[in-house]
């Protein structure tokens, strides 16, 4: 069977075999670097043309077309445009703050990549307290935000960080409780083990209805902390221009909507590792042979199956949804998510105490 | 010199470029971004030590909390964009010294420590450990502060929700009762009854 | 009571959220629902909706006749002065004058394509066409001249 865990070790010894620990610690981390940049700029080219043609479909168009066979090089050519663009810094804006915040956005969203498995055994980094690394950096992306906003020196920009700001840290917390209800089944933060503790069925389906209504939560949280739509008053097009790269062009603002889709993979990517076991394959309880069968398909072509099957449902949101207005924002967070996942924390704490789940 | 030592060194340079940077700004949302990269460059030194659980904290707690709330006061005040005035010098000179001072004490207290040689056991604590810990009732259980904290921090979002609560909407058709006071001199608010109106009509509340 | 219209609240928050995703979703995988027009690649299929209005034109039928009578009702409702017809006097064989249609001249580069004209018509004599190519290198190429060389009124039409 097809396995990159091979390939993983295979690499470890060839390198510890001929070079010393120090050595070993720069090539692993060029080779961990080249491919999380490959990864980033394959993702940015994917989604964004994914999204485009999802919306087409949606809204009964045909979308991009052109470009090589049905438009899979229009992103390309986009791309193309960008980096040949003008890379214009305002007036009056706060330069180094200006041109600093693209790469704060950029760099939390490679920082996030660390903990996720992508496959078994192929992992950057298997950190103890996982889930809480996840929740505290994804609380950074905010700053990059608030400083494209304020350092634009631009009144739709501010107003954009500003509701930015105020809708992420709202978002997070009902975010994160819906992550520790699967802490609580699990027992642990490591994000290996909660992969391990769904060997023999996904928490989804594991865990009763508590769990479905965390994920149904997290999905909602993760949108919002994404500043999609209908949650994309960051940006609102049609209110604040857009919002806090109103002022970016050329190359400065590729990377903030490449930070865009990177981080709607990686909630997805987080989504489908609490709930839907990462890389483990579709296992039932004691049906040997159907687990058996089950395993013949790659761990990569399962983390990868299931992450795009949920960022298809959060482009499905955007393009069915319209925008809500702030304070609608605020009551639903504070009005309906946080205390349902409250309670639903503690109905999942009763169920793990008593080993109701399967 | 190893990799980790050489990592130490840049986080320690990084962290203490930062500070620096934050103290010396003139513009003060700059001031804050550098705090905020001095409190990153704590967190990635407690990676480097291997203290995961402490590292995430500090990035929740004064990275994502604090810094962000202080990000946020600062684009409410008036005129954050401006360049503050250079502080005077007497200013500056009880700055340096009070800086000094700090510095002298803590090198003085690390100095008379003398750190074992040696002694370089690998340090690692389990999370749930922690978590043990914290809501243990036994000898050295921190359940007492912790639920001190918790009742602390109750009050304070109770006294949040008292402080941004609406008064209740008055039925429309009765009559309303809303205190004003005119001036400083009256002695006694007076109660003026108004006709019901379609919208609330509060001059101050008293 | 307070629970019931705060659960009832999230229940139909989700049902309409629900019916609004079955709609794109069916949009999603049906792809016969399309309507994008792949302009120019069907340029020899593509058909317009009969309300399409592009430009206004006369009709002339087999023996070059037109239903102008000249009577300018068109030209007066026209709110940016597109139309200027020009009249002239036949002479009917009883020896009578008679006004009758010169030159129907059409700014085509004026009109907005209201209809007021051809609602005002009284006799039917113009109508919206569907061609829509209108781009020419030459601002005077869109003064048209709407009845053909040697046309003549229509026997009967007042």
């Amino acid at each position: 069977m097809f396995s990159l865990q091979g390939i993983t070790s295979g690499i470890q010894s060839f390198l510890h075999a001929r070079f010393s620990a120090s050595g070993v610690l720069i090539f692993e981390s060029l080779i961990v670097i080249l491919l999380a940049t490959t990864l980033f700029a394959l993702l940015g080219l994917v989604l964004v043309w994914m999204e485009r043609k999802v919306a087409a479909q949606m809204q009964i168009r045909l979308g991009p077309n052109r470009v090589g066979p049905m438009g899979i090089f229009q992103t390309s050519a986009d791309t193309l445009k960008l980096i040949l663009k003008e890379g214009l810094t305002p007036d009056g804006a706060d330069k180094l703050l200006f041109n600093l915040a693209p790469f704060v956005v950029m760099v939390v969203a490679m920082l996030l990549l660390a903990p996720i498995a992508f496959a078994k055994g192929f992992q950057v980094w298997d950190i103890n307290i996982g889930v809480l690394y996840i929740t505290a950096v994804s609380s950074l992306s905010v700053i990059g935000i608030l400083m494209a906003g304020w350092a634009s020196n631009n009144k739709y920009s501010l107003l954009g960080a500003m509701r930015s700001g105020a809708q992420i840290v709202s978002y997070e917390l009902s975010a994160g409780l819906s992550i520790l209800t699967i802490v609580v089944l699990t027992g642990s933060l490591q994000l290996g083990d909660i992969i391990n503790a769904q060997q023999n069925g996904w928490w989804l389906f594991k865990g009763h209805i508590p769990v479905i209504i965390a994920f149904v939560i997290f999905i909602i949280a993760a949108t919002a902390e994404t500043n999609r739509a209908p949650f994309d008053m960051a940006e609102a097009e049609s209110e604040l221009t857009a919002g806090f790269h109103t002022e970016y062009s050329g190359m400065k603002f590729a990377l903030f909507f490449l930070a865009e889709y990177i981080n709607i993979f990686i909630v997805c990517a987080i989504a489908a590792t609490l709930f839907l076991g990462g890389w483990m394959p579709l296992h039932i309880g004691n049906w040997q042979g159907f687990n058996h069968l089950m395993d013949y398909i790659p761990s990569s072509i399962w983390f990868f199956a299931k992450t795009f099957a949920l960022i298809f449902l959060i482009m499905w949101f955007r393009w069915t949804f319209p925008r809500l207005r702030v304070d609608q924002l605020l009551n639903l967070e504070w009005k309906y998510l946080l205390p349902i996942s409250l309670f639903n924390l503690l109905l999942v704490t009763v169920i793990a105490i008593l080993g109701w789940h399967f | 010199m190893t990799a980790s030592q050489i990592i130490f060194y840049a986080i320690s340079a990084f962290i203490l470029g930062a500070g620096l940077l934050s103290v010396t700004s003139t513009k003060i949302f700059r001031a804050a971004i550098w705090l905020l990269f001095s409190l990153v460059g704590i967190a990635g030194l407690y990676f480097w030590m291997q203290v995961e659980f402490v590292a995430a904290v500090q990035i929740v707690v004064y990275v994502g909390g604090i810094v962000v709330l202080i990000i946020f006061s600062i684009f409410l005040t008036q005129e954050s964009g401006k360049k503050m005035p250079k502080p005077s010098a007497r200013k500056t000179v009880f700055s340096v010294l009070s800086a000094l001072f700090g510095f002298g004490f803590t090198y003085n207290l690390i100095s008379k420590y003398g750190f074992p040689i040696g002694n370089t056991k690998p340090f690692t604590v389990a999370v749930s450990d922690i978590g043990t810990q914290m809501l243990s009732t036994t000898n050295y259980g921190y359940i007492l502060p912790f639920e001190v904290v918790s009742m602390l921090l109750l009050a304070s979002m109770i006294g949040c929700i008292v402080i941004a609560m609406k008064t209740p909407e008055q039925k429309p058709g009765e009559p309303k009762q809303i205190k004003v006071t005119n001036n400083e001199d009256a002695p006694a608010p007076t109660v003026v009854v108004i006709p019901s109106v379609p919208e609330p009509l509060i001059i101050a509340e008293v | 009571m307070f629970l019931k219209e705060y659960l009832s609240d999230i229940y139909h928050a989700t049902k309409s959220l629900l019916t609004g995703m079955k709609r794109t979703g069916y949009y999603f995988v049906h792809p016969k629902e399309i309507i994008t027009e792949q302009y120019p690649d069907n340029r020899e299929t593509l058909k317009m909706a009969d309300r399409f209005r592009g430009e206004v034109i006369m009709p002339h039928d087999a023996n070059n006749e037109h239903a102008c009578t000249g009577c300018t009702a068109c030209e007066l409702a026209c709110p940016n002065a597109t139309i200027k017809i020009i009249t002239k006097f036949d002479v009917t064989p009883e020896g009578k004058k008679k006004k009758a249609l010169d030159t129907f001249v059409y700014h085509l580069e004026l009109c907005t394509m209201c209809n007021l004209c051809v609602e005002a018509c009284p006799t039917d004599a113009i109508k919206m066409g569907q061609n829509f190519e209108h781009s020419v290198y030459d601002r005077s190429m869109l003064l048209k001249k709407l009845n053909k060389p040697g046309s003549k009124i229509r026997e009967g039409v007042e």
